[in-house]
């Protein structure tokens, strides 16, 4: 079974990419790690040709207003249905938001879309609350182990172990007493903080509320 | 009113509107960089689009005509809605009981989306219509109309 990886993200083969980040954990304790190449660095024609000689495709990727980034769809655009059966699909999503429903409307497709290319689905795995992991990685410990559990399983198994999908994929929605505090804190004003610091770093804190195209 | 159409469409050629046609635009791909929200408020590190972005968030209806790919939008156009993010406010409200960020402007275009393209099943069509609708949502377009494309020349028929 030869198995590739893929980085959707638009950022590429970077330190600041955190799909990049998931896929060198997902490979980090594995006996034989498997390649990966980064969507965003190579053509989408020439990366098609490559991938067919492997079994499986794991997708490592953003999750951009509610799906893939432009760049992996123009990807996805080049696969061609396999001719024989036994190859394999899987995706491992991960997002800004908190919660994972706002994956489902992906999850949704790129099940379809496994049965369209003729590849058996592995699933989708996916992770919220992600954006902040290559600035902060201490504090994602706990998300980069299990990520590299992931990978050492999938090595063994050949699928994602059931049980760490359904840690990554907590919460599935906000619970009430979830969304109570997260509407105190955005009163308050501590929900921007992070965004504040940003903003004046850059000296465009007077200017964030700008419409520039009325 | 004030009406602009995205298309990718053959075919479609209405005058005096003005009309983004992604087969004739190359619109540069996201780069995830977050200029638009935290270097230059709004505006995207490509000027490509500044036209663009002008007569849709001006525009009281935005029409598009998609072309179903792999049962769902292409990625010219997921590309364009990608490019959508310096439209909104980076912050997040949790008023819908959901997470969504908040508008930057006061105003969104309401949407006609007209599809071409077949589908292999009818939870394909779901499929891709419900992502089509959570999109525009989100980004706070008011009504939204989702369609296949003969149901667009029905209409013009009718008239
Ligand atoms: C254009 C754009 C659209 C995005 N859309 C969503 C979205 O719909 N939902 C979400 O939770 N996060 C969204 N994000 C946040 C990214 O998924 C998140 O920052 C992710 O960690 C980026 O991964 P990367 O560093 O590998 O590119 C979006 C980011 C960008 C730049």
């Amino acid at each position: 079974m030869k198995t590739i990886i893929l980085n959707g993200s638009p950022k590429g083969k970077s330190k600041k990419s955190n799909s990049q980040i998931f896929a060198e954990k997902f490979i980090e304790k594995m006996e034989n790690p498997c390649e990966i190449k980064c969507i965003a660095n190579n053509s989408s024609e020439e990366l098609a040709h490559y991938i067919k000689d492997y079994d499986t495709i794991i997708f490592i990727l953003p999750l951009y207003i509610h799906a893939m980034p432009g760049i992996v769809m123009k990807f996805i655009e080049e696969l061609e249905p396999a001719t024989y059966e036994g190859k394999h699909i899987g995706f491992i999503v991960q997002a800004g938001f908190i919660e994972t429903a706002q994956h489902k409307y992906l999850e949704r497709y790129f099940e379809e879309l496994a049965r369209q290319l003729n590849y058996g689905y592995l699933g989708t795995v996916v992770k919220g609350e992600a954006a902040g992991i290559y600035m902060y990685p201490q504090m994602f410990k706990k998300v980069l182990k299990l990520i590299s559990n992931l990978g050492v399983a999938f090595e063994k198994t050949h699928a994602f172990d059931k049980e760490i999908v359904e840690r990554l994929a907590r919460p599935y929605e906000l619970s009430k007493l979830k969304l109570i505090i997260l509407r105190l804190i955005n009163k308050v004003g501590l929900g921007n903080i992070g965004w504040h610091k940003m903003l004046r770093k850059n000296n465009s804190m007077d200017k964030r509320l700008d419409r520039p195209f009325l | 009113m004030k009406t602009v159409i995205i298309k990718e469409c053959d075919g479609i050629e209405i005058p005096d509107v003005y009309t983004f046609d992604l087969n004739k635009e190359a619109v540069k791909n996201c780069i995830g960089c977050w200029s638009c929200w935290w270097k230059t408020p709004g505006r995207c590190t490509f000027a490509d689009l500044n036209e663009f972005y002008h007569h849709y968030i001006t525009a009281d209806k935005a029409i598009y005509f998609a072309n179903v790919t792999k049962g769902f939008v292409s990625g010219n156009l997921k590309t364009l809605f990608d490019r959508m993010i310096p439209l909104y406010l980076p912050y997040t409200t949790y008023k819908t009981g959901e997470s969504m960020h908040v508008p930057r402007y006061e105003n969104y275009p309401d949407i006609e989306f007209y599809y071409e393209g077949n589908f292999e099943r009818t939870s394909s069509r779901q499929i891709f219509e419900d992502y089509i609708n959570r999109v525009f949502y989100q980004f706070y377009s008011k009504n939204i109309i989702i369609k296949p494309i003969r149901e667009f020349a029905d209409k013009g028929d009718s008239k």
